[in-house]
C-alpha cells in the first residue's frame, strides 16, 4: 500500500463520514472505525479506484446506514431497563395480539382497522359532547338543559351550538397535520373528560327515564295503600255497588278487586272490579243493627247481589260533568 | 426480481452462515458470500451487517496483525451467534420450502 492509496482511503472514509449526517458522533466513529483497514483490503484486491468499485461514498454511506440498522438518523432504541417501559411494551404486545385475534369476529383483519372506520362517528359525538360541556359552562340559568346544549333554555342557541360543535370537531378531525407532543396530550385529556361527561350524562338520563315510572307508582302515590273503597251516604249507611268516575267519565280504579276473609276457603276471591266496595263485609264503619260480615256470614252479599241491589247508584256522576 | 431486495432480509443469516466454519475479517466474508453465489451483495452492506451483529452480541472479534498490510479485525460466531444461526436457519428452511411449494403449485397449475 502506497501513499496514494492511503490518501484515497482517507478521502473516501471522510466522505462516508460526512454522508452519515444526523447520526450521533459516537455512532459515526463506531461505524467507520474499521473502515480504513477494510477499504485497504478492497483496494489491495483487484484494480480500479474505490469509487469505481464501491460506488460513491454517499451511496456507500446509505447502504452502511441501512445494513447497520441506523435508518433515518435514529439508532435502534437500546434495550430498555425501565421496568415501567417494559410493562408498557409487554402490554402493547398483548394488545396487538388481541387486536389481531378479535378482528376476524368483526369481519376485519384487526379490530383497530374497524375502529378506524368509526373515527368520523367519534368526531360527531365529540362535537356534540363539546357543545354540551360548553353550554353547561356558559348556561347560568336555572332551567334544565335537557339533551341539547341549551343556553338559557333556548332551542335556537342549542341547535346553532350543536351544529358549530359537530362541524368544528369534524374539521379538527380531518385536518391531517399531526400535533406536537403537548397539544396531543391535551387532546387526549380533553377526549377523556368528554367521555366521562358522556358516561355521567348517559347514566343520569337513564335513571331519569327509569325514575319516571318509579316515583309515581312506587313512592308518591298517596292511594298506594288503598285496597278497597267504602262509600257512605248522608245517613251514614254503606253504599254498595257504587261506581266511581273522574271528570272525564273514566272509571276510577282503586285497590285490588279481591276479597280475603272467606274463612272456610282461606284464599282470595275475585270480585267485580267495577263496583265498590269489593268486599262490603270488611267495611270499617257500621250503623248499629246493620249486619256484620264476620259474625253473620249468611248476610254477606256476594258481588252479584250487590250489583243487583244497586244497579244504578244515584250517586254516580254524569260523565259530561 | 432484484436480488438485492431479497438479500436485505437474509443478509444477517448469510453472514452468520459464512462464519459458521471459519472466522473471517470483513473483506474475507464478502468474498466468501460472492464465491458462494451472492454476487450482488454490497461491500457496505456486509460491513454494516458485521457491525450490527457484533453490537447485538452475536459475534466476537479479535485483531490479527498482518505483515504485508493493515491489521485485520476478525469476527467469530459466539454461542449466541450459533444459536441465532440455528434458529434463523430453521425459519429460513420453512420459508424456503413454503416458497418452493408455492411456486411449484403455481407452475403446474
Amino acid at each position: 500500500m502506497n501513499g496514494t492509496d492511503i490518501d484515497e482511503i482517507t478521502a473516501y472514509v471522510e466522505a462516508v463520514r460526512a454522508a452519515l449526517v444526523g447520526l450521533p458522533e459516537a455512532t459515526r466513529d463506531e461505524l467507520t472505525e474499521d473502515l480504513p483497514e477494510h477499504l485497504a483490503e478492497v483496494l489491495a484486491d483487484g484494480v480500479g479506484s474505490l469509487t469505481e468499485r464501491l460506488g460513491t461514498p454517499e451511496a456507500y454511506a446509505t447502504e452502511l446506514r441501512i445494513s447497520a440498522g441506523f435508518v433515518g438518523g435514529f439508532p435502534d432504541p437500546p434495550p430498555t431497563t425501565d421496568p415501567l417501559a417494559r410493562v408498557r411494551e409487554r402490554a402493547m404486545l398483548r394488545l396487538r395480539a388481541a387486536d389481531a385475534r378479535v378482528g376476524p369476529l368483526l369481519g376485519y383483519p384487526r379490530v383497530s382497522e374497524f375502529l378506524q372506520l368509526l373515527r368520523p362517528a367519534w368526531w360527531v359525538l365529540r362535537g356534540y359532547l363539546a357543545a354540551m360541556v360548553l353550554a353547561w359552562i356558559l348556561d347560568d340559568s336555572s332551567q334544565p338543559m335537557g339533551l341539547l346544549p341549551r343556553i338559557g333554555g333556548s332551542d335556537v342557541v342549542a341547535l346553532l351550538l350543536l351544529a358549530a360543535g359537530v362541524l368544528g370537531s369534524i374539521w379538527f378531525g380531518r385536518r391531517g397535520a399531526p400535533l406536537e407532543r403537548l397539544p396531543r396530550y391535551a387532546l387526549y385529556a380533553g377526549s377523556a373528560v368528554l367521555v366521562l361527561v358522556a358516561l355521567s350524562g348517559f347514566l343520569s338520563a337513564d335513571s331519569n327515564a327509569r325514575g319516571a315510572d318509579f316515583t309515581d307508582v312506587g313512592y308518591s302515590d298517596p292511594y298506594n295503600h288503598v285496597e278497597d273503597v267504602y262509600i257512605y251516604d248522608g245517613q251514614g249507611r254503606l253504599v254498595e255497588g257504587a261506581r266511581l268516575f273522574d271528570q272525564n267519565g273514566m272509571p276510577i280504579r282503586l285497590g285490588r278487586p279481591y276479597c280475603f276473609g272467606d274463612d272456610h276457603a282461606g284464599g282470595e276471591v275475585a270480585a267485580d272490579d267495577s263496583k265498590y266496595p269489593y268486599c262490603p263485609e270488611n267495611a270499617p264503619f257500621r250503623l248499629p243493627g246493620e249486619a256484620g260480615s264476620a259474625s253473620v256470614p249468611s248476610a254477606r252479599p256476594t258481588p252479584s247481589e250487590g250489583a243487583a241491589s244497586a244497579a244504578t247508584p244515584s250517586a254516580a256522576p254524569s260523565p259530561s260533568r | 426480481m432484484d436480488t438485492t431486495q431479497l438479500l436485505k432480509g437474509v443478509l444477517d443469516l448469510a453472514v452468520l452462515a459464512a462464519l459458521r466454519d471459519e472466522d473471517g475479517y470483513g473483506y474475507d466474508i464478502l468474498r466468501r458470500l460472492r464465491t458462494a453465489g451472492l454476487e450482488d451483495v454490497g461491500d457496505a452492506s456486509v460491513y454494516g451487517t458485521l457491525r450490527r451483529l457484533f453490537n447485538a452480541g452475536l459475534l466476537n472479534s479479535y485483531v490479527v496483525p498482518s505483515d504485508e498490510g493493515p491489521h485485520r479485525k476478525y469476527y467469530a460466531l459466539n454461542a449466541a451467534g450459533r444459536a441465532e444461526l440455528q434458529q434463523s436457519g430453521k425459519i429460513w428452511d420453512g420459508f424456503a420450502s413454503t416458497m418452493n411449494d408455492l411456486l411449484r403449485e403455481r407452475g403446474t397449475a
